[in-house]
């Protein structure tokens, strides 16, 4: 059987041999200490995470003493919306959060417990191209809300947002700017534009660092209130003994992500469209999601009309093609991406998405072999869609989203 | 190249040991976890990817070495098996949501994902023994759940593989302890899966309107037609049931009957619990149809003993027996299991 074939590497990749080598004298050695620690071995910890934070400072193009060590981009994004809206209630401001309806769960969730702290969410708009709408982004900032955080590259449909002039309006409105670079970081340059966010969330484990360390760039501290409590670490906002070796990685990682950045992404943008085009040779109704709309080169996010997406991706596995229904759910919710509805994608085509993402380890080979398998297994799941009335399924789905449409059985309603 | 099977893995020790013993014997095993229904998609934090069921299916076939995957049935469990359990009880019916999920689901829908994944089998972890085409009891008295399988498609039971089906329930959590399965010691599951805390009408209160006949109240009768009190909608009752009747009789009163047109509960004494005579609905066969005057073994809920029943009458809709000696607490909506003294199933129907 031939090698299995990883076209997931937006959920994440392995950790880089040269990341590897940095961290591991952060675990034993003679620099396993606690960077709190007053001693030769503290001092040692400490060095590693004063030099990871310049290497990260310096691809986002921050100040060192701006970077916040976290657990991952679900703990960034969290620190940087809750956070923003505990410091908005401290100064006796609107503890609202403004995001965009195509953020990754860990935006919406977080904005969702500004909530049940007492405050307010609002959802702006994209249009079909998945950009935000601006004139929605201006009526948000004329209440004054606590943040605006809007993702630099959607993680499903790499739908890059005009992040420089989003960034502007706000400073403009005096509002906190917060932005998901998870997905950006390595793939599109984040320097420029980077400059203007005030807060801006990256994570380790989708650029060769291992998982459990993301960091949140913090240009003002009083833009954030810390979410948990404990030693006064980290300027106090995000308190607990550093994770040092996870730093350390995240540091080189992100210097050998911003190093690279430029010729990675000619590289996978030829992949990208080269499969995208012979994909769409096999299956002519393919649908390329976002086609038109600016997009990181990673990321191919396609629909197959008439085929169940969590189908597509056990026949894949089957066959030895590693993919991703992009909202990572792999325990059989079969709700159609929020981001391809909050495009417009209508629901039917929504349920049939998958997405391919590359990494700097794809081969044209993979490509070649994607290019192979796809197409038998879209024939065999359509098949498998008709025999099970997948139809029937949908008009109801459909209800449950509040989209119109009963088709409850008669005396049966819920 | 050897033969694949798709095994259904609940996540409890049954279906966790008939996949590895699947394993064992050199199928190509390709692991699923049904995915029926979703109560928990109104708390954002908890979303179902959390379920421990999944969770130890998954863990399970990554211990034995097989791909293992979440198919999402929802849609169609709630056509087949929630819209029929409400709308039999709304006809003051008690069903078996099991056999309807069997029938349906499991050994249809779920075999239509075992043909596009190029399947030859499909296997359970259920107690029955499907050989040569023909289904039989399991082997542990105390666990056969053939009585629950009557209603799949005959030509089903020659592609079924039931690896559990000869052993013990006490030999399958030995089994599973050698192999270290996770699942080995988990507790046995009686509940109807999409009834949490066995509270069936807190269901039936989320699918109907809330002035529904079935659950609001009505009289409660004799069955010489008096009237002795109120109960709390007929969908809450069952045959046979003692509990919650009024008392002040000289014997103990059991419901006896359920006249949802009339929105009656009727109560009665033990003898007027006994039937002498079934009608079997929905009639599906697993071996050649009887014929009138034919004899067999009738079983007419999940732990009763089979009775002889001779054959009365048979039609394309339905058939009736007549039984040797009476039985108690016929109930419309249970299944009438057929079966041959050696344990073949021959067939079944939904109670009349």
């Amino acid at each position: 059987m031939r090698p299995p074939v990883y076209l997931d590497y937006a959920a994440t990749t392995p950790v880089r041999p040269e990341v590897l080598e940095a961290m591991l004298p952060y675990l034993t050695a003679n620099s396993f200490g606690n960077p709190s620690s007053a001693h030769r071995f503290g001092r040692a910890a400490r060095a590693g995470i004063e030099m990871a934070r310049r290497q990260v400072a310096e691809a986002v193009g921050a100040e060192p003493n701006q970077v916040v060590f976290t657990s991952g981009g679900t703990e960034a994004d969290n620190l940087g919306i809750v956070g923003a809206a505990l410091a908005a209630r401290d100064r006796g401001a609107t503890m609202c959060a403004v995001v965009s309806a195509v953020e990754h769960k860990a935006v919406l969730a977080a904005a969702h417990a500004v909530c049940h702290l007492g405050g307010r969410e609002v959802l702006l708009p994209v249009d079909a191209g998945g950009q935000i709408d601006f004139t929605a982004l201006e009526a948000a900032l004329a209440d004054r809300p606590a943040v605006v955080s809007v993702m630099w590259v959607n993680n499903e449909t790499g739908v890059i947002q005009p992040i420089g002039e989003i960034a502007a309006r706000c400073r403009d409105a005096g509002v906190i700017f917060h932005t998901d670079a998870v997905q950006a970081l390595g793939k599109v340059p984040l320097t420029a534009n980077g400059l203007s966010c005030t807060l801006l969330t990256i994570s380790g484990h989708k650029i060769g660092a291992p998982k459990g360390i993301g960091a949140l760039i913090v240009r003002d501290r009083k833009a954030v209130e810390a979410i948990i409590h404990g030693g006064g670490q980290q300027f106090g906002i995000r308190p607990g003994t550093e994770n040092v070796a996870g730093a350390v990685a995240l540091g080189r990682a992100a210097q050998l992500a911003g190093a690279e950045q430029a010729s990675l992404a000619e590289r996978l943008c030829l992949l990208r469209d080269e499969m995208a085009a012979r994909l769409r040779r096999a299956v002519p109704d393919l649908v390329v999601i976002a086609e038109e709309s600016p997009r990181a080169p990673h990321l191919l996010s396609i629909a197959v009309p008439g085929a169940d997406s969590e189908a597509l991706l056990m026949h894949l596995d089957l066959a030895g093609i590693a993919a991703s229904s992009g909202s990572a759910c792999s325990t059989g919710a079969v709700e159609p991406s929020h981001v391809l509805l909050a495009m417009g994608v209508p629901y039917d085509l929504a349920l049939g998405a998958i997405r391919f993402s590359f990494g700097r380890e794809s081969t044209d080979d993979d490509v070649d072999r994607a290019v192979e398998v796809v197409p038998p297994v879209v024939d065999k799941v359509r098949r498998l869609a008709g025999v099970l009335g997948r139809a029937e399924g949908r008009t109801r789905g459909q209800a449950d989203h509040g989209q119109g449409g009963t088709a409850e059985a008669a005396g049966i309603g819920r | 190249m050897s033969k694949r099977v798709l095994v259904a893995m609940s996540g409890g020790v049954d279906s966790s040991v008939a996949a590895a013993r699947l394993v064992e014997q050199g199928y190509d095993v390709v692991g699923a976890t049904m995915k029926l229904f979703c109560y928990g998609d109104d708390v954002p934090d908890r979303p179902c990817c959390s379920l421990d069921s999944i969770n130890d299916a998954r863990d399970v076939a990554h211990t034995i070495g097989i791909p293992h995957y979440v198919l999402n049935l929802e849609d169609r469990f709630d056509l087949h098996v929630i819209q029929n359990f409400v709308s039999e009880y709304s006809r003051g019916r008690t069903p078996i949501p099991c056999v309807r999920c069997n029938s349906f689901t499991k050994f249809r829908d779920l075999l239509a994902h075992a043909d596009a994944l190029d399947c030859d089998y499909i296997a359970t972890g259920h107690y029955a023994i499907a050989r040569n085409g023909e289904l039989y009891r399991g082997s542990d008295p105390t666990k056969d759940q053939s009585y629950f399988l009557w209603g799949i498609d005959q030509q089903v039971v020659a592609r079924m593989l039931t690896p559990v089906g000869e052993l013990s329930k006490s030999e399958t959590r030995a089994y599973a302890h050698r192999l270290g399965l996770t699942t080995a010691d988990k507790e046995e599951s009686v509940e109807i899966c999409f009834v949490p805390n066995d509270d069936y009408a807190s269901v039936l209160e989320r699918h109907l309107p809330a002035d529904a006949p079935a659950l609001s109240p009505g009289p409660l009768v004799t069955t010489t037609g008096e009237v002795i009190g109120k109960h709390r909608g007929y969908a809450r009752y069952t045959i046979g049931q003692r509990k919650g009747l009024p008392g002040g009789f000289p014997s103990a009163r059991f419901v006896v009957a359920i006249r949802p047109e009339r929105r009656e509960v009727v109560i009665g004494s033990v003898e007027e619990l006994a039937g002498h005579s079934i009608r079997l609905e929905e009639l599906n066969w697993l071996a050649p149809a009887l014929e009138a005057g034919d004899t067999c073994l009738v079983q007419i809920r999940y732990r009763a003993r089979a009775v002889p029943a001779t054959v009365l009458q048979i039609q394309e809709e339905f058939l009736t027996l007549a039984l040797t000696t009476p039985v108690r607490a016929i109930t419309p909506g249970q299944s009438g299991v057929l079966y041959r003294p050696q344990g073949q199933v021959l067939g079944g129907g939904v109670i009349g």
